[in-house]
C-alpha cells in the first residue's frame, strides 16, 4: 500500500489555489461578470459624462447660486468650474459604492453557490482549516473587486484631468480622496464580502442575499448626500474615524461570519 | 490484521433525535466493511462522525491511528469520503478539479498532477480531461468523485452509496476499483443500499439502524439465519421414492420438493451432498443440477433490520 500522500496545505498554497478556481468559477459565470462590472462602468461613464458634459454647458446664474449654498467648498470659483469641481466630487463618493456592492455579489454566489452544487462537504473533508478557507474565500472576492474600483478610479482621475476644469483636478487629487480611495476601499470592500458570506449561511437565493446585503449601502449613499450638501465635512478626522469604524466592523462582521462558519454548522443546519 | 476504524459507544444527538447511538465499531486494514441500513438509519451521520467533519456527543473513536477530536486534521487527511452528491465545480474540468483538490489535500504540483493522471485514467476519464464536468455524464461524475476521493492515497475510503444511478459498465468500474483498493491494502467503508453488490465485495457487513444490529461475514450470516441447502433439479420432475432416497441419507435434516427440485438441508453439505447423488443415480434419477441454495442478502436484511419497525 503506497503511503498517505495529504497534509493539511500551507496557507498560501491554500489561498493561491481557493482564489485562482473562485476567478475561473466566476469568469465562467456570465451574470456574475456583468453584475461585477456594471457598477463600476456605469459610475465611470457618467461620471466622466457628467464632467465632459459640465465643460461643454454653462450652468444657469441660478443653479450656481444654488450650488454655492449647497457645496460652500466650491463658493466663490468660477461658475463652469464649480459645477465641474461639484460633479468630480460627487462621483468620487459614488465611487465609494462599488466597494459595497460588487464584492457582495461575488461574495454571495461564493457560498450560495458553493451551497446550490454542494460542493461544500468534500471540500470540508480536506485537512483545510474552516478559518483558513473563510479567509481565502474573502480574498478571493475582496481582491477583484478592490482592483476593479481602483482601475474604475484611475480611468476616471486620469480623464478627468485631461478634459476637466482645475478645480474638478483639484478634488480628484485631492490626498484625502486618494487616501479614501486606497484605504477605505479596501475596509468596505471587506465589510462587504464578510456581511455577503454571514448573509449567505442563512440564504439560499442570491437575490434575497442581495437585498439584504444591499442594505449596506444605504449609509455610504447617506454619508455621500450629507457630505455633498454640506450636512457633514469629511475632513480628516472624520475620514479617520471612518478608518477606524471600518477596521472594527470588519473584525467584527469577520469574527461572526467565522462564528457561522464551522464545519458541523455548514453540514448539518446550513440549508 | 490491525483496526483502522475503531469506535467505542460513539453518539450523535441532534437535539432529542439520537442519529448514531453508542456505535462500536472495529473495522481492520484492507477489508471491504459494509454499512447497511434503511433510510434516516444515521449512516450518513456516521461517516460524517468517522471523517471528522461533525464531533461526537460522546463516546471515542480511533481512525487510521488518530483520535477524533484531536487530531481531526490528520484524520481527514488519512481518509477520503465519497458523499452522496458528488459535489464537483462543474464549470471547471475534470483536470482543475482533481489537481485543485490535489492542492487542499497538501499534495506538491508535481504529485497533485501525477495523482490526478493516475486517477482520471483509472477511471477512463483521462481523453475528457480538460472538458467541463457540467457535460459528464451523472456516471461519469461518480467515477471522478470517487477519484477525488482517493487521489491523496487514504488508508480508508468512506464510500456513500458508490454506484447508486450508475449504468452497469459505469458501476462495473467502481466495483473493480474497490476490489483493487482492497488488493492495495486500503480499507473501504461501503454504505449501501444495493445488497447485491454489498455481497459480492464486503468481507463484513454491519447491520445498521442509529445502532449497530449485528456484524458479520455475508455467509455466516446467511448459514447462521437459513442454514445451508442444496437444490437438486431430477429430469423430468423428481418422484416421491426421489425424496425418500434422500431423507434416508444420513446427515440430512429436512428435504422437500419445490418447483420441480428437490430442496435438502444438512449440516455439512460438503459431506453430504456426493452422498445424495450417489443415492440418486443408484435409485435410477437422472439428475441435472446440484446447485447450492443461498438465501439473498436481502432476505438476511430484512430478518435483522426491519423487524424494529
Amino acid at each position: 500500500m503506497s503511503a498517505v500522500l495529504a497534509v493539511s496545505p500551507a496557507r498560501p498554497t491554500l489561498v493561491r489555489a481557493v482564489c485562482v478556481r473562485e476567478w475561473r468559477e466566476a469568469l465562467g459565470n456570465k451574470l456574475l461578470v456583468g453584475m461585477t462590472l456594471l457598477p463600476p462602468v456605469v459610475i465611470l461613464v457618467a461620471g466622466i459624462g457628467a464632467v465632459a458634459a459640465a465643460a461643454v454647458n454653462p450652468p444657469s446664474d441660478r443653479d450656481v447660486q444654488a450650488l454655492y449654498a449647497a457645496a460652500p467648498a466650491v463658493a466663490g470659483l468660477d461658475p463652469k468650474e464649480a459645477v465641474q469641481g461639484f460633479i468630480a466630487t460627487y462621483f468620487l463618493i459614488l465611487f465609494m459604492l462599488i466597494p459595497t456592492v460588487v464584492p457582495l455579489t461575488m461574495a454571495i454566489y461564493s457560498v450560495i453557490g458553493e451551497k446550490a452544487s454542494r460542493t461544500l462537504e468534500p471540500l470540508l473533508a480536506t485537512p483545510v482549516g474552516v478559518g483558513d478557507l473563510l479567509f481565502a474565500k474573502s480574498l478571493a472576492s475582496t481582491v477583484p473587486s478592490v482592483i476593479v474600483t481602483w482601475t474604475a478610479y484611475g480611468i476616471y482621475l486620469a480623464t478627468v484631468i485631461s478634459i476637466g476644469s482645475h478645480a474638478a483636478a483639484n478634488a480628484v487629487t485631492a490626498p484625502r480622496w486618494i487616501l479614501a480611495i486606497v484605504v477605505l476601499v479596501p475596509l468596505l470592500t471587506l465589510l462587504s464580502v464578510n456581511l455577503g458570506i454571514l448573509i449567505s449561511t442563512r440564504v439560499n437565493d442570491v437575490r434575497v442575499a442581495q437585498q439584504i446585503g444591499g442594505l449596506v449601502v444605504v449609509p455610504v449613499v447617506g454619508l455621500g448626500i450629507a457630505q455633498v450638501t454640506g450636512r457633514v465635512v469629511l475632513d480628516n478626522g472624520a475620514f479617520l474615524e471612518m478608518t477606524l469604524v471600518l477596521i472594527a466592523l470588519d473584525v467584527v462582521v469577520f469574527w461572526l461570519a467565522r462564528l457561522a462558519f464551522q464545519r458541523e454548522n455548514i453540514l448539518v443546519r446550513w440549508r | 490484521m490491525r483496526s483502522v476504524v475503531r469506535t467505542e459507544k460513539l453518539t450523535k444527538r441532534f437535539g432529542a433525535l439520537t442519529a448514531v447511538d453508542g456505535i462500536d465499531l472495529d473495522v481492520r486494514e484492507g477489508e471491504v466493511f459494509g454499512f447497511l441500513g434503511p433510510n434516516g438509519a444515521g449512516k450518513t451521520t456516521t461517516l460524517r462522525l468517522l471523517c471528522a467533519l461533525i464531533a461526537p456527543t460522546s463516546g471515542t473513536a480511533e481512525i487510521a491511528g488518530f483520535r477524533l477530536g484531536r487530531d481531526d486534521p490528520k484524520i481527514r487527511a488519512a481518509v477520503g469520503i465519497l458523499t452522496e452528491q458528488p459535489g464537483l465545480y462543474e464549470r471547471q474540468s475534470a483536470w482543475d478539479n482533481l489537481v485543485f483538490y490535489a492542492t487542499l489535500y497538501g499534495l506538491s504540483t508535481a504529485v497533485a498532477r501525477s495523482q490526478a493522471e493516475r486517477y482520471l485514467r483509472l477511471m477512463g476519464l483521462w481523453e475528457r480531461r480538460a472538458e467541463p464536468v457540467v457535460t459528464f455524464s451523472r456516471g461519469m461524475k461518480q467515477k471522478m468523485a470517487i477519484a477525488r476521493a482517493a487521489l491523496h492515497e487514504p488508508r480508508v475510503l468512506f464510500l456513500d452509496e458508490p454506484t447508486t444511478g450508475l449504468d452497469p459498465d459505469a458501476a462495473k468500474t467502481v466495483r473493480e476499483f474497490i476490489v483493487a483498493l482492497r488488493g492495495e491494502g486500503r480499507t473501504v467503508f461501503l454504505c449501501t443500499h444495493n445488497l447485491d453488490e454489498a455481497d459480492r465485495l464486503c468481507d463484513r457487513i454491519a447491520f445498521f439502524r442509529h445502532r449497530v444490529l449485528r456484524i458479520a461475514q455475508p455467509d455466516d450470516l446467511r448459514a447462521e439465519l437459513y442454514g445451508r441447502a442444496t437444490e437438486i433439479r431430477i429430469m423430468p420432475k423428481p418422484r416421491p421414492e426421489d425424496l425418500a432416497r434422500v431423507q434416508a441419507v444420513p446427515g440430512v435434516h429436512e428435504a422437500h420438493l419445490e418447483n420441480g427440485s428437490i430442496v435438502v438441508a444438512s449440516k455439512d453439505p460438503l459431506r453430504t451432498n456426493p452422498l445424495l447423488v450417489r443415492a440418486l443415480v443408484a435409485g435410477g434419477a437422472e439428475i441435472a443440477f446440484v446447485t447450492e441454495r443461498r438465501a439473498h442478502l436481502e432476505d438476511v436484511y430484512l430478518r435483522i433490520v426491519e423487524p424494529i419497525e
